[in-house]
């Protein structure tokens, strides 16, 4: 299979505005699943469009196996691109659109039929051939444009939003269709989404992207163990941050000092971030502090607590036998496992690193 | 809304008076609102029609004709001027739509993309969809004729030693002049159709075709042809039906013999032999009737040709 290499990648729609995609560097391993992750109009689909041939780069080279392919055409790339929107030709029956590709190439009607068949197999559609694009679902639809590409044997497989036009249970199934045809041909695919959920489920490796510039690219406990930025944790949310300043494996915030391992810079202003299922209530020790318990709801397979450590308002989460306990307005000893503090660089906005909704809260002032 | 009546009841005689259902009591209101211009359709359209198939079968009571025979048919298909006519007509109708239609998918493929000026370019383009074809006509007539504008150009570029040398382009027998000016005219009739569709459809479908191995022109073939189709064939259905029937222009720039089918048939209504008018009736019925025919046949065509 083939490897893939991002290098310095660019793309300038027109002089004035700020690059949709700013010097991306990424190495995509053969064979390998890839998620392209970052919010709506970050850049993802460019990229793929970039790798697939149908925009030229502005600056910067994409490398297969080694050898640029900046200046091959996209029909002899190898690299095959499924649209969010699927664009079957509506002109076209099932069994026309799968076999495009291997018309183009000029096989044989005869080969033709029989390899769309087996497509229509691999994808769990069969005797689906003399229907229109029209009377299709849109899952049926999505599954006749991979079969469209898969059926070319591409090297490079690229998938933009496969799952985010589906509804929920379809979305499953076809997160696994992908996951087993993936394994089972083992072809390079990137493929890109807006939800980290998926992205963690499906991907061996995530490049995350805002407003055009890559992130991390990391394994999918990655981002949630070692995030690089307070941005980068926000977006995979659910984490409890404290800013403060570190020195010495160890961080100093307004709830008091903690020690500190596991960090991302060494010294100066700096994030704490914990998961709220990080956090032990009342045992006591090391690295612990004082807190008062504000609220607490309890979920069945475990409990959430708000706790109150000075000013700072936190969450945790514990096993649900908790609740028993303890109750509202308790007074609490709050540990940070110092092998689960994660200390980042100050948010990139300057403020602290307040995290959406359901994560860490600071009171105002 | 049902129970209200039409507003002069005595006129609508056939309209049921009885309780309708909301959507047929719509539908009844449009239809009655909509009566006078069907009337007035049916009576130019279907009536002219009608006393014209039936002068071409020799009824015509005003000059003392009265039977009813297929004389004029008969006469007009064993003429032999008649069928050069015909296929002088078929000629021009066809070539006409299918170099246009050409032509105009060229010239909106160019259009598609953004470049500077884009608009201006566009503009000029779709400038003479305000021209008259008899302005048309008198502007072949200028630049083609054996002392037009090209032809002395030509002489005094040393390409030809004389202007009577020039290629007859007007009155002549292939109608190219007439061919030129219905080229130029419908070209941007069926060109801003088209760009219409492949701006609204975008360049998706083909970059689908491109990833999936298909060169250049094979996704000009298989997918952008294609989408564009049904409204190259709306439109040159329309400028097939035209040319086939228009009398002004290969009366101005057609050759003496044969004659363009519509002016055969003016002229022969406007013969001073009222003998002739039958056979005037006839060709505009063949005419007619041609017309329906080539549009039926052309979207047949068109269609099993969208889809291979
Ligand atoms: N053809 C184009 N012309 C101009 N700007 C574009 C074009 N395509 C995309 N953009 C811009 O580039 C940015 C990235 O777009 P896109 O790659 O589609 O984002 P994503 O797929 O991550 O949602 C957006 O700001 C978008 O408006
Ligand atoms: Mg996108």
């Amino acid at each position: 299979m083939t490897q893939v290499k991002l290098s310095g990648l660019t793309k300038r729609f027109d002089e004035k505005s700020e690059p949709a995609v700013d010097r991306l560097d990424i190495e995509i391993e053969s064979g390998k699943l890839t998620a392209l992750l970052g919010p709506s109009g970050c850049g993802k689909t460019t990229t793929m469009k970039m790798i697939a041939g149908l925009l030229r780069p502005t600056d910067g080279d994409i490398l297969f196996d080694g050898s640029s392919i900046v200046g091959i055409a996209p029909e002899d790339r190898g690299a095959v691109m499924v649209f969010q929107n699927y664009l079957l030709f509506p002109y076209m029956s099932v069994a026309d659109n799968i076999g495009f590709g291997l018309k183009m190439r000029g096989v044989s009607r005869s080969e033709i039929r029989t390899r769309v068949r087996d497509m229509l197999d691999l994808v769990q559609m069969p005797g689906f051939e003399e229907r229109r694009p029209k009377q299709l679902s849109g899952g049926q639809q999505q599954r006749i444009a991979l079969a469209r590409a898969l059926i070319v044997q591409p090297n490079v497989l690229l998938l933009d939003e496969p799952l985010s036009n589906l509804d929920a249970h379809l979305r499953d199934e076809m997160r696994e269709l992908i996951s087993g045809i993936q394994t089972e041909l083992g072809i390079t695919t990137v493929f890109v989404t807006h939800d980290q959920e998926e992205a963690v489920v499906l991907a061996d490796k995530i490049a995350l992207l805002f407003e055009g510039r890559l992130q991390q690219f990391d394994v999918p406990d990655a981002f949630y163990e070692t995030p690089g930025t307070v941005d980068i944790a926000k977006f995979f949310g659910g984490t409890n941050f404290i800013p403060g300043r570190c020195e010495d494996g160890r961080i100093t915030t307004a709830i008091g000092r903690f020690r500190a391992p596991h960090t991302a810079v060494d010294r100066g202003e700096a994030v704490l971030s914990i998961r709220p299922e990080a956090v032990e209530l009342g045992g006591g020790g090391g690295n612990s502090v004082r807190g008062r318990i504000r609220s607490h709801v309890y979920v069945g397979r475990y409990a959430r607590f708000r706790v109150m450590i000075g000013e700072v308002e936190i969450e945790v989460i514990t096993d649900p036998g908790q609740v028993k306990k303890l109750s509202d307005g308790d007074e609490v000893s709050v540990r940070f496992d110092p092998d689960k503090i994660w200390i980042l660089g100050p948010a990139a906005d300057g403020k602290d690193g307040r995290a959406d909704s359901d994560s860490a809260r600071q009171p105002a002032g | 809304m049902n129970e209200k009546a039409p507003a002069n009841p005595s006129r609508l005689p056939s309209l049921p008076r009885m309780r309708l259902s909301e959507k047929g009591a719509r539908r009844m209101t449009i239809g009655v609102l909509l009566a006078p211009v069907i009337v007035v359709i049916l009576l130019l359209f279907m009536g002219g029609l009608i006393t014209g198939f039936l002068r071409s079968l020799g009824y015509f009571p005003l000059i003392g004709l009265n039977d009813f025979n297929f004389d004029a048919y008969l006469s007009i298909f064993t003429d032999n001027g008649f069928i050069r006519s015909f296929v002088l007509t078929f000629h021009i109708a066809f070539t006409s739509t299918v170099i246009a239609s050409i032509l105009a998918i060229a010239s909106a493929m160019l259009l598609r993309p953004a470049f500077r000026g884009k608009r201006f370019v566009q503009f000029i383009f779709s400038l003479n969809l305000t021209i008259p074809h008899l302005v048309g006509a008198v502007g072949v007539l200028y630049l083609f004729s054996g002392s037009g504008l090209v032809s002395r150009l030509a002489t005094g570029a040393g390409l030809i030693d004389a202007p009577a040398e020039f290629p007859a382009l007007v009155f002549d027998p292939w109608a190219i002049g007439i061919i030129i000016q219905y080229v130029w005219k419908e070209i941007p009739f069926i060109g801003v159709i088209v760009l219409a569709i492949l701006l609204s459809v975008g360049e998706d479908y083909e970059s689908v075709a491109r990833s999936l191995g298909a060169n250049r022109w094979q996704a000009f073939r298989h997918v952008t042809l294609p989408l564009v189709m049904p409204g190259v064939v709306s439109a040159s259905v329309i400028v097939f039906a035209f040319t086939f029937g228009a009398f002004e222009i290969p009366w101005l720039l057609g050759a003496t013999f044969p004659k363009a089918l519509p002016v055969l048939a003016f002229e022969s209504y406007t013969d001073v032999d009222l003998a002739a008018r039958p056979q005037a009736m006839a060709m505009a019925m063949v005419i007619a009737f041609m017309s329906s025919l080539m549009i039926l046949a052309y979207m047949k065509l068109s269609r099993r040709y969208i889809r291979s």
